[in-house]
C-alpha cells in the first residue's frame, strides 16, 4: 500500500505554514459525515481543526454533531451548493474556497476537511480548494463499484471502503473489492473500515498523520 | 467579445450556481409553482432589483477607469457600495451581495489582472455584486451597456436556471421563455442607462416587499440548498 502525497500538478499556491486540506467525498450515505466525525473525535484537540460540509446542512445533522462534541461548532460551516455538490467541490469553488478561507484565516488551523455533499462516482475535487483526495463508498452499495471506476475510485489519494461489517448481509465479497481497487488504483492506498464497529478509523486517521507530516517537512 | 461570453457564461466560476435569487424561498411559500409563476418572478426581479442592479454595475463602468489615481477609486467604490447598501434592506442579501463581489473579483482578477482590480481586492471591504461587475467590465475592456446586458442576463438566467432544477421544469421551455423576453430585458438596460451618469444619490431604488421578508427567513432555513 502507498502513502498519500499532496497531489502535484495543477494544485494551489501553499504559502509556508499552510493547511492541510483534505476533501471527503463519496455517495449519499456511504459514511462521510461519520468519517468527518470519527476524524474529529481521534485528531481534535491534538490538531487544529475545521470542517467545511456541503452536506444539505439540516439542523438535525448540526445537532447530531454538537451532541457528539466532535468538535466546536464554530469551526464547522455549511456551504449551500444550488442542488450541484460536484459543481460546489470542482467546477464553481468560489463558496468553498470562502468558506475555507474565513476558517484558516480565523483558527489558523493544521487540517481542514472538506466534506462534499453527497454524489456519484464522478465526483472529484478541484485541486485548487484540497490537496487530497478522500473517497468513501461503503460494502452495502454492491461489490461491483471498486470494478466500476470513475473518478472518485479511480484518481482519490485514498479509498475508504466502510461498513464491511455489513457485507455477509449485502452478499458483497471483500476480496473482489479489493482486488478491483487495487487494479483501478495502482499504488494509490484502499482501507477497508467498519466506522460503526470501530469509531477510531485507525487506518484514516494514520494515513492522514503521515501526509500531513510530509506536508510540513521542509522542501 | 470573448469576455463579454465568459463573462455571461452560467459556467464561469463566479459563484452564481449557489444561488437562486429568492425562487428557492418562493417555491417553498408555494408562491412559485410552475413556468408562468417562475416567469412572473423573473419579470418582478428584472423590474425591481434588476434595475437596480443595473443602473449600479452602469454606473460604476462609467466612472472607472484603468488609469485612475487609486484615492479617487476607493473614494467611488465605497460610496457605490453605500448605495447599494441603502438600498438593499435585508442584511443576508447585502451579505450574499458582497460574497459574491468577492467571488467576481477573485476570479475576474485571474482573467484580467489589472492594478484596477487588485486595488479593489486589497480595500478591506468586498464590494457588492453589482460593483464587482462594473469593476471586471472596465477591466475586460467592455462598454458601459454590455456591463448592463450582462447585469440584466445574470438577473433573468439565475432565477430562471433555480426554477429548473427546483421544478424539474421543461428545460426548453425555461430558455425559451427567457429567450422571449429579450425585449424587455433590452429596455430595463436602457432605463438604467439613463441613471448611469447621474448623480449616485439618484439611482433607482426599486425593490419587492415580499422577497425581501422570504429572504431573511431562507437565510434560516433548514436543509436549503440554495445560499439564496
Amino acid at each position: 500500500m502507498g502513502g498519500l502525497h499532496a497531489a502535484d500538478p495543477g494544485r494551489r499556491h501553499v504559502p509556508p505554514g499552510a493547511a492541510l486540506r483534505v476533501g471527503i467525498g463519496g455517495p449519499v450515505g456511504s459514511g462521510k459525515t461519520e468519517l468527518v466525525a470519527c476524524l474529529c473525535a481521534a485528531l481534535w484537540p491534538r490538531l487544529s481543526m475545521v470542517a467545511v460540509t456541503n452536506d444539505i446542512f439540516t439542523r438535525e445533522d448540526a445537532a447530531i454533531l454538537t451532541r457528539r462534541a466532535v468538535l466546536p461548532v464554530e469551526r464547522i460551516v455549511g456551504v449551500q451548493t444550488g442542488c450541484c455538490p460536484h459543481t460546489a467541490i470542482r467546477d464553481d469553488i468560489s463558496e468553498n474556497l470562502d468558506a475555507v478561507e474565513a476558517l484558516e484565516a480565523r483558527f489558523a488551523p493544521d487540517l481542514v476537511l472538506v466534506e462534499s455533499g453527497g454524489d456519484n462516482l464522478t465526483a472529484t475535487f478541484s485541486k485548487a480548494l484540497v490537496d487530497l483526495q478522500v473517497f468513501v463508498i461503503d460494502v452495502a452499495g454492491g461489490d461491483k463499484v471498486p470494478r466500476k471506476g470513475g473518478p472518485g475510485i479511480t484518481a482519490s489519494d485514498l479509498l475508504v471502503v466502510n461498513k464491511v461489517d455489513l457485507a455477509p448481509f449485502v452478499g458483497a465479497d471483500l476480496e473482489v473489492m479489493a482486488r478491483d481497487a487495487a487494479a483501478q488504483r495502482g499504488s494509490r492506498p484502499t482501507v477497508f473500515v467498519s466506522l460503526r464497529q470501530d469509531p477510531t478509523a485507525a487506518p484514516v486517521v494514520d494515513l492522514l498523520l503521515a501526509a500531513l507530516a510530509t506536508w510540513r517537512a521542509p522542501g | 467579445m470573448q469576455a463579454l461570453l465568459l463573462l455571461a457564461d452560467g459556467r464561469f466560476p463566479a459563484g452564481g450556481h449557489a444561488h437562486s435569487a429568492g425562487v428557492e424561498a418562493a417555491v417553498a411559500d408555494g408562491r412559485v409553482t410552475d413556468l408562468a409563476s417562475l416567469t412572473a418572478f423573473a419579470e418582478g426581479r428584472l423590474r425591481t432589483v434588476g434595475l437596480v442592479d443595473a443602473a449600479v454595475a452602469m454606473a460604476t463602468a462609467t466612472r472607472l477607469a484603468p488609469g485612475q489615481g487609486w484615492d479617487l477609486v476607493l473614494r467611488l467604490l465605497d460610496r457605490l457600495d453605500a448605495e447599494v447598501d441603502a438600498r438593499t434592506p435585508v442584511p443576508a442579501l447585502r451579505a450574499a451581495s458582497r460574497r459574491l463581489g468577492r467571488q467576481l473579483l477573485r476570479v475576474a482578477g485571474r482573467c484580467w489582472p489589472s492594478p484596477l482590480l487588485a486595488v479593489a481586492a486589497n480595500r478591506g471591504q468586498d464590494p457588492h455584486q453589482a460593483v464587482a461587475l462594473g469593476l471586471a467590465g472596465v477591466a475586460a475592456a467592455l462598454s458601459v451597456v454590455d456591463v448592463g446586458a450582462l447585469s440584466v442576463h445574470h438577473c433573468l438566467t439565475t432565477p430562471m436556471q433555480a426554477g429548473v432544477r427546483l421544478l424539474g421544469l421543461d428545460p426548453y421551455a425555461v430558455v425559451a421563455v427567457t429567450a422571449g423576453l429579450a425585449e424587455m430585458a433590452a429596455a430595463v438596460v436602457a432605463e438604467a442607462a439613463t441613471y448611469a451618469d447621474g448623480p449616485l444619490g439618484e439611482l433607482p431604488a426599486r425593490s419587492a416587499t415580499l422577497a425581501d421578508i422570504a429572504a431573511v427567513a431562507h437565510g434560516a432555513a433548514d436543509g436549503r440548498l440554495f445560499a439564496t
